[in-house]
């Protein structure tokens, strides 16, 4: 039995986990558009706290995979699958045959298509090598512009601004993603963040942004009111767009996400998904719904190699995904738990 | 020399003493049998040294194993007595690192055609400056007479009690194929020829080939004795052209009836000129042995 | 500037025809010319056509180190189907670098990216895809990825372009343009690559002096100490690995006046090195095993006739014709033994590409100091191996001379040319000397060179054969044993011989970083032993380790038998360098349980 799991996020290697336990003989392969071992996205903020080597963040030894006989391809992009034939193609013209597939490859993160042409002048925090890239472009004590403002991003501010630096909000729909904030909570909200040491700007559209040409500050986001809005590092944090690009081919239902019904089997044979790409089939709402959060993400990877391996498990999800405003005016997201 | 004429031997020895030529003969007396064609041999190489002039220190005498073997230690020069089949190779290291040495070679029809073979056509070819005395008894002498690659078909020895089977070489042939300068012929039974041919030899700048036709007067009673060689011995014709390789070729290929003298002459680079071509190509200066002591 | 120390191998791997050693040989001689000091060992095919596969390793250093290393940090795969095997010599959190978009589909399994541990760090490169927007033609696959290596370590770029230019030079203008727009394409890529891996160039430790510190191989070296010594004649003919040497002196020798000839089997190109050495001419020649096992009987002679000659030996795996491109250390009994008879030879196994040179030069004084053959004996390995070597301005070797033949001489005495003297060298004189007429023989002889076969005789002339070679063991200007490591009483001593000494000495170092009390020993020259010093280590050291490259351990025989003192083996016969680690577990395990600390590294 060929298994491959596509994505070396937490859904994908907390699957690998499970399949060697349940399935002591079976071949298991990880396919990684990266270059590391698994190491947790959520512990990156780390990087402004002294944690510099990546070797840090790996949550297995290298000796983990050779122990566990499970085989991680890393940086190696997935061009297309095959349901038919049962294979996958790699971009470097190697085709893999797989009995089954576990399709997670989780999200990227999202840019409004009117900042794409800007991409050059932003950073975001989507893996270690740009998290060291941040870290290296932001001085002691420097700025950071954070757009957007989602969670992840608001996490990494809390971290910012402990260790010396200052955070400018801008603010916009997508802050608080994927919490979703009634329109009069929110200035309840976007004080507490202020109170949190973010300096918040909201209701204003970015026209540009753009390098200061040499002068420090390095960066400028200038509004369409001509105001201009200096700093270090401007990242962008819109929020996570399902990874999905190599399955439009396969034959299988995507809306946004690759559509799984509760068991995370998709509509295509012998594959299953996992983790911040997929909508799973809510009987309760009638609905394909998202749920993020590293443990919830964590028991879908779970419930797939369980059902991948027999079971018939629907995924529940097991964290309440509400914000909460605390008791001494600042937020806490049940997101930013991370074991 | 003639019978109607006596030679006397008082007269004779006196002679040799006032030749010179014992000039280039050691004190060591010969250990060859009684009659053996060896001892012509070494009366030529003396004499025809002799009448060159050279001196006695810028002579090297080559030997291999064989009757030929103990050659230099009878001669008053520099002398390396070496290994089975070797002398060619040896000689040409010497000849190369020593252009002013006059080298010659001697050796027998096995130590040159059976273990040595490999190396004439090279020394021919490249046509080192050496002198090539080969003597052909068609026999293993040292060893007490097994056959040998010049033996005759149905020659019965120790080694080919049921007579020999394998067709003999045509040593002249070959080396005239090999690309030999020079090829000549002599006969240990006319001493006076093979001592000029000898002078005739050593004088050609390149590579010379004697091929001396002898018996083994100890272990071949039968086959090549005096007697037969004497009768089937001839001259090479008065006419016979020494530029001329086909027709040194066709003399050599009557094998029943041996011609004497020098089948084929041609002047051409030798091996030394060659490399002093290559040194000065790559601008350098060619280089004579400086150590004189 | 900052102090890091630089020690990295990076091995370039692919099939005949991608250019893998053309590739290796620019990054060795550019790390050379900026100033490192480079090892470096190819490994190729016996074949000359088709897909055999090719390794080529450097590993540059700023600090002295003696072998290669036993992980490479660095991997470049041009093929995919021959580096898997080797993806695990890299070491952990080292680099494989790939070609990411080869340009035909791959079979499944077959393709490096597949083969990576999950410590190694992974870099696809485009190779082909760079190569033909830089150069329009997707040949320079291999400069594209030496470009990426030198821009993913920020190497300096103008020695690469020269090293380059200097490659080319022979081509057509048009082929260094095109190779150096490669490297430059590679080079960006490099650049602008993030790098996870952890390796780190420091500054090269000198400046490059390229007069004097010159990188080559050890049969370049041995060519340097021919011509250094004056060599007057060279006879050869063609075999691997020893052909480098011939093929260089080929150039060399007539821009000094010399002579070399092609001869046509071994035996002739011995017999005419005898007859030029007999002659009075500095003269050598080069072999491997098999026209080596030919050239034993005229060696004898050699020894018997008291001629002096150099004979240079490259082992290769054998017996008969072997594998004639990988390396062993299996002719050691034949070169200090070969041949019939007592016929005692000076023997000489440099260990570095250094000693190659020292050994070449030093062979051509011993050979005429002791009117004897000297076989230099190296391998494959030190053969091919490229060292950075810092060469004197001056050449130390000593003109050719000997103990000459009297000249007060009585004209009516005989000269005796094998006269028996206190030190058993005789007064020589060659063919043109005035009054030094006599004739050389491989018959037993007297002083005068008559064959004498009494027995007091050959007992007497035993005696000085063997007896002159002991002065040998003092020859000025050479190292014929030396002791490293910890002195004293020793827990473990290693005792090695030839090219095996360089990852003895590296495995010596690693035991005592663990605790080990452990020494090393080099014997340069096997033949006449120097018995003496031997005994002294082997008397310091609770147990001997005897490293070397073949099945029983010839060199541990030769201890054994002249010093009656057991050994323990560790013999390899895998056509490789021994592996440093295996060699260091065995010196552990000599050392026993409790003396060292560290788990296995």
């Amino acid at each position: 039995m060929q298994r491959i799991i596509i994505g070396n996020g937490i859904a994908g290697s907390h699957a690998a986990a499970v399949l060697r336990r349940r399935d002591p003989d079976c071949q298991i392969t990880i396919v990684s558009a990266g270059a590391l071992l698994f190491y947790n996205r959520y512990d990156l903020p780390d990087v402004f706290r002294g944690r510099g080597d990546w070797v840090d963040y790996l949550v297995y030894p290298p000796s983990y995979y050779d122990e566990q006989n499970i085989k991680l391809r890393r940086k190696t992009l997935v061009k297309d699958v095959d349901p038919n034939k049962r294979t996958i193609c790699l971009s470097h013209r190697e085709a893999l045959s797989y009995d089954q597939l576990l399709v997670a490859t989780g999200g990227t993160g999202y840019i409004p298509e009117r900042l794409l042409e800007y991409s050059d002048s932003m950073i975001s925090f989507n893996n270690y090598r740009l998290a060291m890239m941040v870290r290296k472009a932001l001085p002691d004590g420097g700025v950071v512009i954070m757009l957007g403002g989602d969670v992840l991003g608001l996490d990494l501010a809390r971290t910012l601004i402990e260790t010396g630096h200052s955070v400018v909000l801008v603010a916009g729909d997508r802050t608080f993603w994927p919490h979703e904030i009634d329109a009069d909570d929110r200035p309840r909200y976007l004080e507490a963040l202020r109170r949190m040491g973010l300096e918040v700007v909201d209701g204003r559209r970015i026209d540009r942004v753009e390098s200061s040409h040499g002068k420090r500050p390095a960066r400028q986001v200038i509004f369409e009111d001509g105001e201009v809005l200096k700093g270090d590092v401007v990242m962008p944090f819109y929020g996570l767009t399902p990874s999905v690009d190599f399955m439009s081919s396969a034959g299988i239902d995507i809306e946004r996400g690759i559509l799984v019904n509760p068991q995370l089997k998709t509509t295509g044979d012998d594959i299953w998904a996992a983790g911040d790409v997929c909508q799973i089939w809510s009987p309760q709402q009638n609905a394909y719904h998202f749920y993020y959060g590293w443990k919830n993400v964590k028991m879908m990877g779970e419930v797939a190699a369980r059902n991948m391996t027999g079971d018939e498990v629907p995924f529940s999800a097991t964290v309440d995904e509400q914000i909460q405003l605390q008791e001494d005016g600042t937020i806490y997201s049940p997101f930013w738990e991370y074991d | 020399m003639s019978i109607e004429h006596p030679v006397y031997l008082e007269d004779k020895l006196e002679q040799i003493r006032t030749s010179g030529r014992l000039h280039y003969r050691s004190k060591s007396l010969p250990t060859w049998c009684p009659g053996c064609g060896y001892y012509s041999m070494t009366e030529g190489v003396t004499w025809a040294l002799n009448e060159i002039g050279t001196a006695n220190e810028d002579v090297v005498v080559v030997s291999g194993i064989g009757c030929a073997s103990r050659f230099p230690f009878f001669m008053e020069t520099y002398g390396f007595h070496t290994l089975h089949g070797r002398t060619l190779p040896v000689a040409t290291g010497i000849k190369l690192a020593n252009e002013n040495l006059t080298v010659i070679v001697v050796g027998g029809d096995g130590d040159g055609f059976a273990i040595g073979g490999g190396h004439i056509p090279h020394v021919a070819r490249r046509n080192v400056d050496i002198t090539y005395l080969l003597f052909d008894n068609g026999i293993y002498g040292l060893t007490k007479g097994q056959v040998s690659p010049t033996s005759a078909l149905g020659f019965k020895t120790p080694t080919s009690p049921f007579q020999n089977q394998d067709e003999p070489l045509n040593p002249l042939a070959m080396l005239l194929a090999y690309g030999s300068s020079w090829v000549g012929q002599a006969y240990a039974g006319r001493p006076d020829h093979l001592a000029e041919m000898i002078r005739g030899a050593i004088k050609h700048r390149g590579f010379s080939y004697l091929h001396i036709l002898s018996p083994c007067v100890t272990f071949d009673k039968t086959d090549r004795t005096y007697r037969r060689l004497d009768l089937e011995v001839r001259d090479l014709p008065d006419n016979h052209d020494s530029r001329d390789r086909l027709a040194a070729m066709s003399e050599a290929s009557t094998t029943d009836r041996p011609a004497l003298g020098v089948f084929y002459n041609e002047q051409r680079r030798t091996l030394g000129d060659a490399l002093d071509a290559v040194v000065e190509k790559a601008g350098g200066v060619p280089r004579r042995l400086a150590v004189r002591q | 500037m900052n102090s890091v120390q630089t020690d990295v191998q990076i091995a370039v791997c692919g099939s005949a025809g991608d250019g893998t050693i053309a590739v290796g040989d620019i990054l060795k001689r550019a790390m050379a010319r900026a100033g490192y000091r480079v090892i470096a060992f190819d490994e190729y095919p016996a074949e000359i056509r088709g897909f055999g596969k090719c390794i080529a390793r450097t590993r540059i250093t700023t600090g002295q180190v003696y072998s290669m290393k036993p992980k490479t940090d660095v991997l470049v795969a041009l093929n995919d189907g021959h580096a898997i095997p080797h993806v695990s010599e890299v070491r952990d959190f080292g680099a494989v670098i790939y070609d990411s978009a080869p340009i035909a589909a791959v079979q499944e399994g077959w393709h490096v990216s597949g083969h990576l541990r999950p410590g190694h760090l992974p870099y696809g490169l485009p190779m082909r895809e760079i190569s033909e927007q830089s150069t329009s033609a997707n040949r320079s696959r291999n400069i594209v990825a030496l470009g990426f290596v030198a821009g993913l370590y920020r190497l300096p770029r103008q020695a690469f372009i020269e090293a380059i230019t200097e490659k080319f030079r022979t081509k057509a203008e048009e082929v260094t343009k095109t190779n150096v727009a490669a490297f430059n394409a590679g080079y960006e890529r490099g650049g602008e690559t993030y790098r996870f891996d952890k390796l780190e160039f420091g500054p090269p430790a000198r400046r490059a002096r390229s007069s004097l510190s010159t990188m080559m191989t050890g049969n370049h070296a041995i060519v340097r100490g021919c011509l250094e010594a004056g060599i007057e004649t060279f006879f050869g003919y063609p075999i691997t690995p020893a052909t480098s040497i011939m093929e260089r002196l080929a150039v060399e020798m007539p821009k000094h006046g010399a002579r070399l000839l092609q001869t046509e089997d071994e035996i002739a190109a011995i017999s005419a090195t005898i007859g030029a050495g007999f002659a009075g001419a500095r003269s050598a020649t080069a072999t491997s095993g098999p026209g080596f096992a030919l050239m034993t009987e005229m060696m004898g002679l050699g020894v018997m006739a008291e001629v002096p000659a150099v004979i240079f030996v490259s082992q290769r795996g054998g017996p008969s014709t072997g594998m004639p491109t990988k390396t062993e250390q299996s002719d050691l009994n034949i070169a200090v033994f070969g041949g019939h008879g007592d016929a005692k030879r000076i023997v000489l196994a440099p260990t570095n590409v250094e000693g190659c040179w020292r050994c070449a030069g030093r062979a051509f004084e011993m050979a005429e100091a002791y009117q004897v053959p000297v076989v230099v004996l190296v391998d494959l390995y030190l053969s091919n191996r490229y060292e950075t070597v810092v060469f004197p301005d001056t050449p130390p070797f000593l003109p050719k001379s000997w103990k000459p033949m009297h000249r007060d001489r009585q004209a009516d005495l005989p000269y005796r040319r094998f006269e028996l003297t206190t030190d058993g060298v005789s007064p020589r004189a060659v063919p043109g000397d005035v009054g030094g007429v006599h004739t050389a023989t491989g018959l037993e002889h007297n002083e005068f060179g008559r064959p004498n076969d009494l027995s007091d005789m050959h007992l007497q002339m035993t005696e000085k054969r063997h007896g002159k070679l002991n002065a040998a063991l003092k020859h000025p200007g050479i190292t014929v044993c030396k002791r490293f490591g910890d002195t004293g009483k020793v827990d473990v001593g290693v005792l090695t011989w030839g090219s095996t000494f360089g990852e003895a000495l590296e495995a010596t170092i690693l035991a005592r970083e663990d605790g080990i009390r452990c020494a090393a020993m080099k014997v340069v020259m096997l033949s006449p032993l120097p018995v003496r010093p031997i005994l002294r280590f082997l008397n310091d050291c609770k147990v001997v380790v005897v490293p070397e490259l073949n099945y029983e351990g010839q060199f541990a025989n030769l201890i054994s038998g002249a010093l009656g003192r057991p050994v323990k083996r560790f013999n390899r016969v895998t056509g490789k360098p021994i592996d440093v680690i295996q060699l260091l577990q065995a010196i552990r395990g000599a050392a026993g349980k409790r003396k060292w600390r560290k788990s296995a590294a």
